[in-house]
């Protein structure tokens, strides 16, 4: 071939290798903006910023004047959110707030409604009816700790009275109520009377908390809390840990009990070395959990956490094996920070994997709304 | 014997023994020994619960190894893909010059070798070397992981083979400079134009976004549309080395792509370099 | 090698200046052939031509009985380029060995230690050619250009830079090879070494053929003798005999178209009184010829 036609064939050779390239190049990468598919988590490490906004706006309880000029009284520092004042004091105790009101504004708190209204919302009518409280409306939080439960919301307008009947009551402090335990008549409002049982004394302190515990005195303990006359310890859950949908701290004797009997070994580990677990949930999209375990031993705190550290990768591996994508895929972010005398733990669940198993109550629900109809 | 890869002979005997070369490996050894030497990793079911560099213990979270190491891995073959790339420029950019000067360019177009041929055999001795170089980096950096995290993974090796694809469509741009303008200088150039036109390139569809609807877009596009898309293929290295899910449609064509736009380019030098005289 | 034919002008694109402006040449095979011209003849962009090195803007070239830029062609080819440049860190032996895979032949360790011996670097066949002389490089590419045993050996300047002992070597080994029946074709600014090599010659200037021919025929072509007197001649009667005086004491000149012409212009001299110390040829060499060639073109200059 003489020189020159071999310059030309060398010429459109590279023409055609261009068009090629550039053929296979944008159907290889695509022309469509990468989107991110795989899982998103954000854990709840500290407080964001309306959450610290949510905690400003519950530090509505005013000290009162202590009208005693001359005595200075030295002024106790507690907390201003009555709710949080109202939680026991001191080391080992457990308490675990959800936030009812965010919770069901979350993507998972549409599931839990679905399963709260299976009945097509009979029940949730009836308790509606009944208490003159709207759980969907009224309530704000609510709160389970070892000596009880708590609620905070507004209460404005139950029918207290109708639902305690004949209780004996009296009132408690500046603002409270208690009921103690016992048999007690309530009339309904189709005028018949129903005798009752109740096992526990309750208290409700100016229309904000409700409040159930074992013993009356209990309950008074509680309110002498929210109004400053209780201990002077730090509450349970300083108001900088709130965040989260929800979150606590957990005495290390009620998590050993939470787990399961083949597990007893690590439950036994967990009562040797942690003192408390704090625990932060946050469901605004995938749920993700991060639990911070505090120990008095650092070395003992830190190999527990290499444990666990260890079952979270077992059991990445054992997902990864048995094929489940989107478990392995969140064990990803399954780690264990250590940090001295703590360590956090965080796991994530999908929100998809929560969809698929509460799917149920959707469609009881919606079962149950078309018959209604 | 074929004469492209007697010609790659040359190149890379010429390579050899070239000192900055020999630095480079013994660099490269020289890191991976002390990487070897001073990282301590202790894993325990396959959670990598604590790692010390140089005694020190680094601060970081108990987790499983692959996920921890991902973050080394992707970054290692970003290194690996852009640092690579570019000593290549750096180390490659006077071979082609060089092979080209006045009193050698004659001696070897008056051996019985087609014009063609020398630059084909240029260009496999010097796509030869990066690939040994990588090949020993990479499978060092494996091996290092492998043995010490007990976590084996042939990532970072498929990473740095990407990052040859990416190396040979450079690289035939700067040997089509070289035929074109005997400089390293301006062959260098060429080089890292080709880099940073690539990694725009890879970005196009998120940067095209930004220009004005109409001749500025369809120009931008048109441009990117040929150039190889280095910046994809770096993120889709990163990927496969930390074992992660794929951003691109299809690699397989998108690594063909960038092959065939460096044999086009490499076609352009064949035609030039028929009709020169030197 | 059948004859090489060549008519062509080549313009550099840029200053469209003509290298070659239309050269017509024919080199018989097994000669060794010579090719003078002062500085910017064309020699170089010329054996570039014969090799395909630099492509003829028109005309046709013709080696060996095909084109040069037929690598079969080339094959028979051994070529020594005006400056070579050779790696600096490879050894004699790797650059030999190179070369013989390049050329498409087997690799002959022994064959190229033979070479080496031949152009006398067989001492430094293991050192590395950087630190080899100037000398010692074009002995190396000398070498190389034999490596194969081509029909057609090129050179451009072969004995650049080498001592006068070892230009001495050269000239052996080429005129060894001219023996062989390998056609040479010479470039080279040193006259004597081409006149004693070659017994044909090319004179290229500005791009064209000048003269081409046998070197006797060229030298021949004058009938002018150069005379020289013992000191003390009459010269107002050599004058008479038919003498011009020449440019040193002594020295005259005389044309005789034959021997018996000569002879009995002499026989005047010497009745005149005149001494006869030398008489030989006049523009024998080929420094004369050139310069004879160049002269009436008016482009008279240091030949190279």
């Amino acid at each position: 071939m003489d020189n020159r036609r071999r310059r030309r064939v060398w010429l459109g050779v590279a023409a055609l290798l261009f068009v090629l390239a550039g053929v296979l190049m944008f159907a290889g990468q695509g022309d469509s903006l990468p989107k991110d598919d795989g899982p998103q988590v954000e854990f709840p490490r500290r407080m964001r910023g309306e959450e610290r906004e949510r905690a400003e706006k519950r530090r509505t309880w005013v000290v009162p004047m202590v009208a005693d000029a001359g005595t200075v009284t030295q002024e106790r520092p507690r907390p201003r959110d009555p709710l949080l004042a109202a939680l026991p004091r001191g080391p080992g105790r457990t308490a675990v707030v959800i936030e009812a009101n965010a919770l069901r504004h979350s993507p998972i708190g549409e599931l839990l409604l679905d399963c709260m209204m299976r009945d097509g919302g009979k029940q949730l009518d009836e308790i509606r009816k009944r208490s003159g409280v709207d759980p969907l409306q009224d309530l704000d939080r609510l709160v389970i700790t070892d000596e009880g439960m708590m609620l905070s919301g507004n209460f404005g307008n139950a029918k207290f009275q109708e639902m305690m009947g004949n209780a004996v009551s009296a009132d408690y402090g500046e603002g409270a109520r208690v009921y103690e335990p016992g048999e007690s008549t309530v009339t309904r409002p189709d005028g018949t009377t129903e005798t009752r049982r109740r096992d526990t004394a309750v208290g409700v302190w100016n229309n904000q908390l409700f409040m159930v515990g074992k013993t009356p005195d209990e309950v008074k303990a509680a309110i002498d809390r929210v109004e400053g006359r209780g201990p002077d310890g730090p509450s349970v859950i300083p108001e900088g840990s709130t965040y989260g949908e929800m979150y606590g701290v957990l005495s290390v004797e009620q998590i050993a009990k939470l787990l399961p009997p083949e597990q007893a070994e690590l439950a036994q580990r967990l009562r040797d070395v942690a003192q408390n677990v704090e625990l932060h949930v946050d469901a605004s999209s995938d749920v993700a959990l991060v639990a911070e375990v505090r120990g008095p031993d650092a070395d003992k705190v830190t190999d527990l956490g290499k444990s666990l550290g260890a079952a979270l990768s077992l059991a990445r591996m054992k997902a990864q094996a048995e094929g489940e994508k989107e478990i392995a895929q969140l064990l990803d972010f399954a780690r264990v920070q250590p940090d001295g005398d703590t360590f956090k733990l965080e796991m994530a669940v999908p929100l998809e994997a929560i969809k698929e198993r509460l799917a149920f109550c959707k469609q009881e629900r919606q079962a149950a709304e078309a018959t209604a109809k | 014997m074929n004469p492209v890869l007697g010609i790659a002979g040359y190149v890379l005997r010429e390579a050899m023994s070239r000192k900055f070369i020999l630095a480079f490996v013994v660099g490269i050894t020289l890191v991976l020994s002390v990487v070897a030497l001073s990282l301590r990793l202790d894993v325990v079911d396959g959670a990598l619960a604590a790692s010390r560099l140089f005694g020190e213990e680094i601060r970081s979270s108990i987790r499983s190894v692959d996920v921890a190491l991902r973050p080394v891995y992707t970054a290692a073959a970003f290194i690996v893909f852009y640092g690579g790339i570019l000593f290549g420029i750096v180390a490659c950019s006077d071979f082609a010059p060089s092979l080209m000067s006045p009193g050698r360019i004659e001696h070897l177009l008056a051996l019985p070798i087609q014009r063609w041929h020398l630059l084909a055999g240029t260009f496999l001795g010097v796509m030869t070397l990066a690939l040994g170089g990588t090949l020993y980096g990479t499978t060092g950096l494996v091996l290092i992981f492998g043995v010490k995290a007990g976590y084996w993974t042939a990532g970072p090796l498929i990473a740095g083979l990407m990052a040859c694809v990416g190396f040979a469509a450079v690289y035939a741009v700067m040997l089509t400079t070289a035929t074109l303008v005997r400089s390293a200088a301006l062959s260098a150039a060429a080089g890292i134009l080709v880099l940073v036109g690539g990694v725009i390139a890879g970005f196009r569809t998120q940067i095209s976004s930004a220009f004005e609807d109409g001749l500025s877009r369809t120009a931008f596009e048109a441009v990117t549309l040929a150039l190889p898309r280095l910046s994809s293929l770096a993120q889709a290295a990163g990927d496969i080395a930390a074992s992660t899910p794929l951003e691109v449609h299809s690699l397989g064509t998108l690594l063909a792509g960038v092959m065939v736009f460096g044999f086009g380019a490499l076609a352009v030098g064949f035609w030039r370099f028929e009709g020169k005289d030197y | 090698m059948r004859g090489l034919r060549k008519t062509y002008h080549r313009a550099f694109r840029k200053t469209g200046n003509d290298a070659l402006k239309g050269m017509d040449l024919s080199v018989p095979e097994g000669s060794a052939f010579g090719l003078i011209g002062p500085n910017g003849a064309g020699k170089t962009t010329f054996i570039k031509s014969i090799l395909g090195i630099v492509q003829p803007t028109a005309g046709t070239v013709q080696v060996l009985g095909g084109s040069p830029e037929d690598p079969r062609i080339r094959a028979r080819i051994g070529y020594l380029p005006e400056r070579l440049h050779l790696p600096g860190s490879w050894t004699a032996t790797a650059f030999l060995s190179t070369v013989t895979r390049l050329k498409g032949l087997k690799s002959d360790a022994q064959g190229n230690s033979r070479l080496l011996e031949r152009v006398g670097l067989a001492d430094a066949a293991g050192r590395k050619i950087g630190g080899y002389s100037k000398g010692m490089r074009q002995r190396l590419g000398l070498a190389a250009a034999l490596v194969g045993t081509p029909s057609l050996l090129i050179l451009d300047e072969p004995t650049d830079g080498i001592d006068p002992m070892g230009r001495l070597e050269v000239r052996r080994i080429l005129l060894e090879e001219v023996q062989k029946g390998t056609t040479l074709f010479l470039n080279s600014h040193l006259l004597a070494e081409t006149e004693r090599v070659c017994d044909r010659v090319a004179i290229l200037a500005d791009g064209r053929v000048v003269r081409e021919g046998r070197l006797e025929d060229l030298a021949r072509g004058g009938a002018r003798w150069m005379v020289r007197f013992a000191p003390g001649v009459d010269a107002a009667a050599l004058g008479a005999a038919g003498f011009t005086r020449g440019s040193a004491d002594g020295v005259y000149h005389v044309e005789a178209e034959d021997p018996a012409a000569l002879n009995a212009a002499v026989d005047r001299a010497r009745a005149a009184g005149a001494l006869l110390v030398e008489l030989r040829r006049d523009g024998a060499d080929l420094e004369s010829v050139l310069l004879g060639t160049m002269a009436p073109a008016g482009a008279v200059g240091v030949a190279a």
